[in-house]
């Protein structure tokens, strides 16, 4: 290497730090140090940030590798292993069972419809806001199943209890996620029972109107204490027009 | 899948959507073992770290807001890191396995340039300014995490030479980004 363009300039302080970090130069120690820096100093933090999008495009370099299939398991077991108690089949008659897989499969005959239709009509009709949206809530290696149906002329969302037992000491809470960046919205503690109501407020009926997701998570007796999801998401389904 | 889409399942992942978690899993694992591979360069210890990784971002979702990194770049990130102090937890440097791979960082190679497309050619213009020998010593650290200690051995320079030249270098880099 010749000095020959050097100007005798380089970085300096915090600023060749963060680079230095993110060319991933830095002996173990020093890489300590930094990461315990960017958990405690924002403004450390947003230089380490700074950088990392500087290089970004370089990481394209790296070529894509399928993964062994065992990863995936450990993975789960580490995470899943003991966040939801075994789960018994329930028993008994639901009073509401026909109207459930009516309207299950109502959706399925929506969805169906809504994909014909733009293929069979020429100019697409006004979308008018949906009266009615259904969500099948479940999620893989959870048996926990819901199916959720949001009447927005009564404001309410009613819930029928398909699978799956909560532990102990612990209750199921809904969520609502709109679509893009938004925070999860509690909707409230489903109550136990085959088949549940929630009523929304104002609020939260908008929040649900946008659409987007449902999620149903495990929280301490009473609801997540905080106001976000503590527990795993045991079920969790796109909201549909009915 | 589009950034978009991705943005999603990591916001999802955040607030404990197992079932994003996993698709995210699935759209994303295959390029960050290709990262903890180039990086570790053993293939037991890059599923290790790749498991890690993906507790990580389970985790750590909700960081990801404050990130201004695309959401692939930021996986990616973690991904890299973490290999990183992987590797500099280790004993010995496998120098033999890293020699190996030399030849193929010094450039950007096709397939740098051929994934991505007109924003990437930013950061390689920038670094074809560099003379050849730098540019490649932060490609190759980049890539492969090497610390200044090998890269002052690979180039026969004092570690506090090497020092110097990379903070040179990335200080010129900052600027022509930043034309």
């Amino acid at each position: 290497m010749s000095a020959a363009d050097d100007n005798g300039r380089e970085l300096e302080g915090d600023e060749a730090l963060a680079a230095e970090y993110v060319l991933g130069v830095l002996s173990a120690d020093e890489r300590k140090e930094v990461a315990r820096r960017v958990g405690a100093e924002p403004a450390f933090a947003r230089l380490v940030d700074e950088w990392e999008v500087r290089l970004a495009d370089l990481g394209a370099a790296y070529q894509p590798v399928e993964p062994p299939a065992g990863v995936t398991t450990a993975i789960d077991r580490a995470l899943f292993a003991s966040a939801v108690s075994p789960v018994n089949e329930r028993s008994g008659i639901w009073t509401s069972l026909a109207f459930w897989r009516a309207a299950a499969f109502a959706a399925i005959v929506g969805l169906a419809i809504a994909i014909a239709i733009p293929l069979l009509s020429p100019a697409p009709a006004p979308v008018a806001a949906p009266e009615r949206l259904l969500a099948s809530l479940s999620a893989d290696g959870s048996d926990i199943r819901y199916v959720a149906l949001y009447d927005a002329g009564r404001g309410a969302v009613s819930l029928s209890h398909e699978s799956g037992q909560k532990a102990a000491g612990y209750d199921f809470e809904l969520w609502v996620i709109e679509d893009g960046d938004a925070a999860p919205v509690s909707l409230g503690v489903i109550p136990d029972g085959a088949t549940a109501e929630l009523s929304l407020t104002e609020e939260h009926r908008r929040h649900v109107a946008d659409g987007g997701l449902f999620a149903i998570s495990l929280e301490p007796a009473g609801g997540s204490p905080t106001g976000a999801p503590t527990g795993p998401v045991v079920a969790a389904g796109e909201l549909r027009s009915l | 899948m589009t950034p978009q889409d991705i943005t999603k399942l990591i916001v999802r992942t955040a607030m404990k959507d197992r079932a994003a978690f996993d698709l995210l899993y699935r759209r994303t694992s295959a390029k960050l073992f290709g990262v903890c591979l180039r990086v570790l360069n053993d293939h037991a210890e890059a599923e290790e770290a790749l498991q890690e990784v993906f507790l990580k971002v389970w985790t750590k979702a909700d960081r990801f807001a404050a990130s201004d990194l695309s959401p692939i770049s930021w996986l990616v990130a973690i991904a890299r890191n973490h290999s990183i102090d992987r590797l500099r937890a280790r004993r010995q440097p496998t120098g033999d396995v890293a020699a190996a791979t030399e030849v193929a960082d010094s450039a950007p190679g096709p397939e740098a340039l051929a994934v991505a497309g007109g924003e990437a050619a930013r950061v390689h213009a920038c670094l074809d300014e560099l003379e050849h020998d730098r540019a490649a010593a932060v490609r190759g650290a980049y890539l492969k995490g090497e610390s200044y200690a090998e890269l002052a051995e690979r180039h026969g320079v004092p570690l506090n030479t090497m020092r110097t030249w990379l903070r040179r270098s990335l200080l010129k880099l900052r600027e022509c980004l930043e034309r």
